[in-house]
């Protein structure tokens, strides 16, 4: 059975549920079997906030799962909390430009991308978690970037559609993370 | 009366939260007392929120002691009136859990289970077992179903009100953090469609007609003088009780029939237990799935019978035990071995259960 255990974790205020919940919406109009938990303590900003993402073909047994298939990691802290949620099976991917240090645990692969860096520079510090879900996309290969857009559609259409450009803006970030992840050959 | 939202059979994607705020409508509630706390938050919210549609009512009190007897006054006055809480929330609102025992009210309330002890965390736990079957100072004169996903939710919480108005002890959906903040497909439905007719709200006080000539009174107590005078209630109670227990238990057993090594589980780790099950089963390890889902009363005949043909039991928990005090109990008498796998306020995964699972088959060499 086709399922595809994701693992989102960064600092609260990262955007990191914001883009769980557009990756399973995604997945749901998809017509896949999607599960999708947030993890996050009492803090508004701050503190480790995880997402547990689970994609497949058939009906979602266990709601949480040991291992992730890719394991994103955006924090330091997201490194150390998140260890535990990899195994030789995961690709972890971790932000060089947020992270200090990169991640020593046993996985399949570690790629570095500086999507905090380039979304400052080259974007809005307020698209970084869009690149990011662009890197899942890539990263994973089980939704079309259509039904990506059709999610954002649905989560942000109405700002989209009071500020055209902010669509352009999304679209440019998301690209640019299907980049990163092609460029790092996964 | 309240306007029905679901009116035939919708897909939707939600958060267990937000089911059972439709679920509660479709149960044909019309009122809602609470007080935010995490994990649960969202059913009030979904429930205000469909508010100008459903013409439902709803009182934030100041805490959850307030919710809790708001909630009975609602009832009183012949509303068809549900609460929901969880954690520390659960704890200070067993006053009047226990009051509704007493006065056999129709109370329905919702458990999002988060950690504990204290504030703990807001994410998830199994640790408010004990506390929602037995909590308060009675004997737990009540009725917890322990639900495994978002069909469970839509499905319990509607049944939850028909068990409370039939019986009249405090019936609850026992969910968790999960359940409540995860999103996933669920199929919404008129219970009409499925055949299930909703016991009718009735006025506890100022019901119509004249006292002594069309009805009697209503002479609902919670204080008593003597220390007979109660024992005589509460035995009317437990009789009551047994004679519904057989009636209202439900469980569910998934490839236990042969199974050498049966998982005993409730709830969302119940879940987990059955992606292990299947995945032993094709090493070919003969594992299996008791779960209570009504973990008050237990489902006795049942859950003996399944453990008698075991020759391993496995408990597991997001918790130190709760569910497997009270199945022991139960059991006693019973001499199947046992093993558990209790992560406190932890998830349980398929991965942790099958590798409890090969351990206990090579240490007991089954």
């Amino acid at each position: 059975m086709a399922r595809t255990k994701i693992v989102l974790a960064g600092e609260g205020g990262q955007g990191v549920q914001s883009i769980a919940k557009i990756l399973v919406e995604a997945g749901y109009e998809a017509g896949k079997q999607v599960l999708y938990i947030p993890n996050f303590g009492v803090e508004q900003r701050g503190g480790v906030s995880i997402a547990f993402c689970q994609i497949a073909d058939e009906k979602i047994g266990e709601p949480r799962y040991s291992k992730g298939d890719i394991v994103i990691m955006l924090s330091d802290r997201a490194i150390d909390r998140c260890s535990t949620y990899a195994d030789k099976n995961s690709t972890i991917i971790y932000d060089t430009s947020v992270c200090t240090k990169k991640p020593t645990c046993e996985c399949k692969e570690v790629i570095g991308i500086d999507a905090n860096r380039i979304a400052n520079e080259e974007l809005s510090s307020r698209v970084f978690n869009i690149i990011i879900l662009g890197v899942v996309l890539e990263a994973t290969h089980v939704l079309e970037l259509s039904d990506i857009k059709n999610a954002m559609e649905m989560a942000l259409g109405k700002k989209f559609d009071a500020k055209p450009e902010l669509r352009e803006l999304n679209y440019k970030a998301l690209e640019m993370g299907i980049n990163m992840v092609k460029k790092a050959g996964v | 009366m309240v306007n029905k939202l679901i009116k035939e059979d919708t897909k939707m994607f939600l958060t267990g939260n937000e089911v059972l705020a439709y679920a509660a409508n479709s149960a044909e509630a019309e009122f809602m007392y609470g007080y935010p706390i995490t994990p649960q938050n969202e059913i009030m919210h979904t429930w205000c929120k469909l508010l100008p549609k459903t013409e439902a009512g709803f009182l934030q009190t100041e805490d959850e002691i307030s919710a809790g007897f708001s909630t009975i006054g609602g009832i009183l006055a012949g509303k068809r009136a549900f609460t929901a809480t969880a954690g520390p929330g659960n704890v200070i609102m067993q006053d009047a859990q226990s009051m509704a025992e007493m006065m056999r009210i129709p109370f329905v309330c919702a458990v999002m289970q988060r950690g504990g002890p204290s504030t703990a965390t807001v994410i998830y736990a199994q640790q408010e077992t004990r506390l929602t079957c037995y909590g308060g100072n009675g004997e737990g004169f009540r009725i917890v179903y322990s639900t495994a996903g978002h069909q469970d939710l839509y499905d319990y919480m509607i049944k939850a009100f028909n068990t409370a108005w039939k019986y009249r002890f405090p019936t609850y959906v026992l969910a968790d953090g999960y359940q409540g903040k995860m999103r996933e497909p669920v199929m919404l439905y008129d219970p009409a469609s499925r055949g299930i007719t909703m016991v009718p709200t009735e006025k506890a006080l100022l019901a119509e007609g004249e006292i002594g000539v069309d009805r009697k009174s209503a002479h609902m107590r919670n204080t008593y003088n003597m220390e007979e005078e109660l024992m005589e209630v509460l035995d009317s109670y437990q009789a009551d009780y047994d004679k519904m227990s057989e009636e209202v238990q439900e469980w569910e057993e998934y490839r236990a029939e042969d199974a050498e090594i049966l998982v005993i589980a409730h709830g969302i780790v119940a879940r987990s237990a059955r992606t292990a099950i299947d995945e032993l089963r094709e090493k070919g390890i003969k594992a299996g799935l008791f779960r209570p889902i009504t973990i008050r009363p237990l489902a006795v005949k049942p859950l003996r019978a399944a453990v008698s043909r075991a020759k391993h039991l496995l408990f597991t928990e997001s918790a130190n035990g709760q569910l497997a005090q009270m199945v022991l109990e139960k059991i006693y008498g019973l001499t199947t071995p046992y093993s558990t796998l209790f992560k406190m306020g932890v998830g349980v995964t398929g991965d942790d259960i099958v590798k409890k699972v090969e351990e206990i088959r090579i240490k007991e060499a089954i």
